[in-house]
């Protein structure tokens, strides 16, 4: 059977596209300046703890903007393959003495099941209603984290004992945690941005924009989906874990606080550039440290006025910053002669 | 004569709405067959039925003698099917060669290698210059032709086209219709929905005329167009 | 079995008040399309609304209801006109206003009250009635009685006053409701103005039964969405209906299995649903997959 020769036989120009290869100088040259931020902020433990989580929190809206972003399912459910995360990390620790570091494969393996098992209904569904399925699923974790407390601590949480080492992820100072926080921002990103160079991270974005047009070029819409939630669940889940060691003590409303955790990687992605490479990263560079300052002045005073501010920056975002920091940087780049079209992502 | 596609007595009901009625053919390869009839008789259901978006009431529909009533729409493009919809269904937030590179993965796992072939399927439609374009940012006329693209980057067995020649200007259609008569000498078979007569009339080997979902004519363009039963059905008040 | 009948009760009496804060929210998602997550946090205000009516003007929070309703009208329409109506055709962007607006108001009213639990006693509040050998809470009567009018009211108000056919013809086609003259804008304000005010109503009927939180919002929205999702997507009816199933099995569910796991028990039976039959009990086939299509 001929397949159509007529088209093979059409000289194939040298398309440009950029290729993973391409975003490695970019991504080394992040990870350089974020590396120098930690150097230069040594001995102030203050500013490490922001820095520390600014990149976990980058790490996670990464995780999230895979399927978020990519593949434009509004997951609200992130939170509990975090939780899997800790709470697996923690048991290796206390029940079975392993090292924190042999849990973040199976805590990896564990996210990915679970969003498996949690998306193949919820994908029934779309759009907002696949939102409000993800976020009763949060909840619902929330309320069996409290209720199975021999693995979960229940309210009072579990905690995972000082014993400070390379092998237990347990440091007397704070930047080794800064560093352990920026090597997952910078596995997040790197794995986000091999997907956004590859097949499924085309597929993805295909399905987000036009599911009838994915399906009649061959691609098997629900397939993508839900691979694309595996491996958003399953950094998520190494995310939990690292943050595990970070904090050593959680409690559910830590761990599955719906404002707090899963809409929180979401609003940071928002605020950054849904569906860039580097949004998620953005979100977090300004989102985390103006919190975190909020919290210390405007805070002491008045309860919950950080959130006020997130609350703000949220709804002003979606009505007139709809491509986030990302999108802006973009559009300033493309003002210059020479950069038009050049995309931040 | 081998058949590449082979409808037997497939039907589509809506509720009390019978849309295709019984329709029988068969598409041998290498064929260009034209789909005519009215608004409402029935093509666009017909070919959401070969396509897989719709599965027929009754009837059967068979690829190279498999049936394939049942298959989902990604597994009929995996089998050769290609298409384009009457409305373009653009990936708004992905370049022209984007778009195009989403139909070249099918047979290219790497990026390279789909973006070649994406690339070869734009220069054929005539839209190499707008690769990196946005699909948010083309104009209709672009549009429809990157829906050709992207279903030719597919490299598929059988295409079929839902007006693609709507909106476009006289220039554009002469070299649509070239690119396919082009495309078809090679062996590539068609099937196409197209209202320009005189379109249908220059390429088609074969047309068959749908009339409230039923097939009311089934021959060479001239016979056809000449058939009185045609003529009144759908030509008869305004013959170009 | 006097037990029995007493879960029962419970359920129905809790199943009232799911009802009564899904309808508004079922009535904005089925017309507009907008999930809205802050539904919860409008429920919240008009509590905290009735709670002010009470204490500088002593009004009774049922006869509050009327100052509430229209103050809520009014922000609801205000919402949709300045920040949803922009996102018309951005329903991600739409999920992040109005979850911004959720941490907006809860935060706002948290940062007024310095999150002191408040709550109010009014002739209803303590009362009960005796039905057979079980003590009923008449607040909750009213609440299961109001919601009934309600819905009756709604269903009725849709399907004969000439606003209501506008807005069921908007729900169903926007663009051909536009083609034969009605004002989609004005309608979708009318509709969330309407949804925010039910919300309020629901406060002020709420406020004699619970203490007041910033954060009691979210003790709402989630059984609200189960209920929506559970009775149908944009069903008068199966807001109605599917509040009770919702308040029946968290009453069963707490009494004989654990009264920690009865949200898990309703969301065993909403991933069941979801499965089995998307568009829920009474809801519109395919209702749940327009969602994010672009109507016009």
């Amino acid at each position: 059977m001929s397949r159509s020769e007529a088209v093979s036989e059409v000289p194939a120009k040298a398309a440009r596209v950029r290729c993973f290869t391409d975003e490695l100088p970019l991504l080394a040259g992040v990870a350089a300046v974020l590396g120098g931020a930690v150097l230069l902020m040594a001995g102030d433990n203050f500013a490490l703890n922001i820095l520390a989580t600014t990149f976990l929190m980058a790490g996670l809206a990464t995780a999230w903007n895979v399927i978020g972003g990519f593949g434009g399912q509004f997951s609200l459910c992130h939170g509990v393959f975090f939780a899997e995360g800790a709470y697996l990390t923690a048991n290796g620790v206390v029940h079975l003495g392993l090292s924190p570091w042999l849990s973040l494969a199976p805590a990896a393996v564990l996210g990915a099941v679970t969003a498996l098992a949690i998306s193949w209904p919820a994908f029934r569904l779309r759009g907002p209603f696949f939102a409000i399925a993800t976020m009763t699923f949060s909840e619902v974790a929330y309320v069996l984290a409290n209720y199975f407390d021999s693995v979960t601590g229940g309210a009072q949480g579990i905690r995972v004992p000082y014993h400070a080492g390379w092998l237990n992820m347990i440091f007397p100072g704070r930047i080794a945690y800064a560093w352990i926080m920026l090597g997952f921002l910078c596995c997040c990103l790197a794995a986000s941005l091999l997907l956004l160079r590859s097949r499924l991270g085309y597929y993805l974005q295909a399905v987000r924009d036009n599911e009838a047009a994915a399906q009649a070029s061959g691609i098997d819409v629900l397939r993508t989906k839900l691979l694309g939630f595996a491996i958003s669940g399953g950094l998520t889940a190494i995310g939990g874990s690292v943050f595990m060691m970070y904090v050593r003590v959680v409690d559910p409303p830590t761990l599955l606080t719906l404002s707090d955790v899963g809409v929180r990687f979401a609003l940071i992605a928002l605020i950054g550039g849904v569906g860039t490479g580097y949004g998620p990263l953005l979100g977090a560079l300004l989102v985390v440290p103006l919190e975190a300052w909020l919290r210390a002045s405007v805070g002491a005073y008045v309860p919950g006025a950080n959130l006020i501010v997130l609350g703000a920056v949220l709804v002003l975002a979606a009505l007139f910053f709809r491509q986030g920091l990302a999108g802006a940087l973009d559009r300033l780049l493309a003002r210059r002669p020479g950069r038009r079209g050049a995309a931040a992502a | 004569m081998s058949t590449l596609l082979s409808l037997r007595g497939v039907s589509k009901r809506f509720g009390g709405l019978l849309a295709v009625n019984g329709v029988s053919m068969d598409v041998a390869p290498g064929e260009l067959v034209s789909i005519i009839g009215p608004n409402g008789a029935g093509k666009t259901t017909l070919f959401n039925l070969l396509t897989g978006q719709l599965t027929p009431s009754t009837g059967t529909i068979a690829l190279r003698g498999a049936e394939i009533n049942r298959l989902p729409p990604q597994a009929r493009a995996r089998l050769g099917f290609g298409r384009t919809f009457q409305i373009a269904q653009t990936l708004t937030t992905l370049t022209a060669l984007e778009n195009a590179m989403i139909g070249g993965f099918m047979h290219h796992r790497d990026l390279r290698g789909a973006a070649a072939r994406a690339m070869a399927a734009l220069e054929l439609v005539g839209l190499q210059d707008r690769a990196g374009v946005k699909g948010s940012l083309l104009t209709l006329s672009e549009r429809r032709r990157l829906e050709v693209a992207r279903a030719l980057a597919l490299e598929p067995d059988i295409v079929l086209l839902d007006e693609v020649m709507a909106g476009l200007n006289p220039t554009e259609i002469g070299h649509m219709v070239h690119l396919v008569q082009t495309l078809n000498d090679g062996g590539l078979t068609f099937l196409v929905i197209e209202h320009n007569l005189k379109v249908v009339r220059q390429f088609s080997n074969r047309v068959l005329v749908l009339h409230r979902g039923a097939m009311l004519a089934h021959g060479t363009a001239d016979e056809v167009l000449s058939n009185p039963a045609v003529v009144e059905a759908y030509v008869g008040k305004s013959r170009q | 079995m006097a037990s029995f009948a007493g879960v029962l009760l419970a359920g129905v009496l809790l199943g009232g008040i799911y009802s009564l804060v899904a309808i508004g929210l079922n009535l904005i998602f089925g017309v507009i399309r907008v999930v809205n997550f802050a539904q919860g946090e409008f429920v919240m205000l008009g509590m905290y609304a009735t709670v002010v009516a009470y204490t500088l003007l002593h009004l009774d929070p049922y006869l509050g209801m009327l100052l509430v309703f229209p103050l809520l009208f009014v922000f609801g329409m205000a919402v949709q006109r300045f920040i949803l109506q922009p996102l018309q055709n951005e329903p991600m962007m739409q999920i992040f206003a109005t979850f911004g607006m959720l941490m907006l108001l809860q935060n706002v009213v948290l940062a007024v009250t310095g999150g002191t639990a408040v709550s109010i006693r009014t002739p209803a509040s303590g009362l009960t009635i005796a039905v057979g050998p079980l003590q009923v809470s008449v607040a909750r009567v009213v609440a299961l009685l109001a919601v009934t009018v309600v819905a009756v009211g709604l269903q009725w108000a849709l399907h004969t006053t000439m606003t209501g056919k506008a807005v069921r013809a908007v729900a169903q086609d926007r663009r051909a409701a536009r083609l034969m003259g009605i004002d989609v804008e004005r309608t979708y304000m009318l509709t969330f103005g309407f949804g925010a005010g039910l919300a309020g109503v629901a406060g002020a009927l709420l406020t004699p039964i619970f203490t007041l939180t910033p954060q009691i919002g979210g003790n709402f929205i989630l059984p609200a969405f189960a209920v929506v999702v559970l009775g149908g997507l944009g069903s008068v009816w199966g807001a109605y209906i599917g509040g009770f199933l919702i308040g029946l099995t968290e009453a069963l569910a707490g009494f004989y299995l654990d009264p920690a796991l009865k949200q898990a028990v309703w969301f065993a039976i909403f991933i069941l649903v979801l499965v089995v039959r998307p568009t829920g009990l009474f809801g519109v086939v395919g209702a749940e997959e327009v969602g994010l299509r672009v109507q016009e």
